[in-house]
């Protein structure tokens, strides 16, 4: 198992995490990319607000870092080859 | 329309009994109805004009809204630019996506520490003004 040395994220590094990921959701072209990732951090966070065990956090709070990192390049790579015909959910009627 | 012209003929009838008084007070009564009736008067202004960066009534209804749906409260709760997000019933998870949907509203970025020092939907009103007038200029 890891280390015990592992400190648990203070809440202020857990409010920059929710931050973060929710401002890589809407960098995604895909509307529907875009609300999955939106719910889903929504979710994950509300699911783990309650923990107050400090390897639990510190667990919890590397996965959130490293579903981070992982939006973070598919937002770019997806922007790469971003569909020129926009999602019937994006057009806003006028 | 009407309600201007109430404000103005409560004021005529202010500085005629003044005049009768001590000549100081008549001079800050015509003040007051001289520069009233310029201003082409809406009683929303003349609100706006005591209280200083203060934001547009527009913005904060739009704000309210936005929490209103955020928090999912019935249309009928009061939400002034006085009350908390605390007392709204808002943890700091809402506050986080309340800002976040005000961001996408108006199209502006807020800052970290900017974001922790929201309390009042007031503060989130007066923040995004401030953004947007750095935006626009």
């Amino acid at each position: 198992m890891a280390a015990s040395g592992v400190s648990a994220p203070t809440r202020t590094e857990v409010l920059h995490l929710y931050r973060s990921l929710l401002r890589v959701a809407r960098q995604f072209c895909d509307y529907n990319i875009r609300e999955y990732t939106k719910r889903r951090t929504v979710d994950a966070i509300r699911d783990n607000k309650n923990l107050t065990d400090p390897s639990q956090l510190a667990a919890a709070f590397f996965d959130g870092k490293a579903q981070l990192e992982v939006a973070k390049r598919q937002a770019l790579v997806y922007s790469l080859y971003a569909p020129k015909v926009k999602s019937i959910m994006d057009i806003i009627p006028s | 329309m009407a309600s201007s012209t109430a404000l103005s003929f409560n004021f005529s009838t202010l500085s005629t009994h003044f005049k009768q008084n001590q000549a100081p007070l008549r001079g800050i009564c015509n003040v007051n109805s001289v520069s009233l009736p310029s201003r082409g008067i809406r009683p929303g202004s003349f609100r706006r004009l005591r209280v200083s960066c203060a934001a547009k009534p527009q913005t904060l209804d739009k704000v309210c809204g936005i929490v209103r749906k955020q928090l999912a409260l019935p249309a009928d709760s009061s939400i002034t630019g006085e009350s908390k997000f605390t007392a709204l019933g808002a943890d700091s998870l809402d506050t986080v996506e309340i800002v976040m949907g005000l961001e996408e509203e108006f199209g502006i970025s807020v800052e970290e520490e900017n974001a922790q020092n929201i309390v009042t939907v007031q503060d989130a009103a007066d923040l995004i003004e401030k953004l947007v007038e750095q935006k626009a200029a």
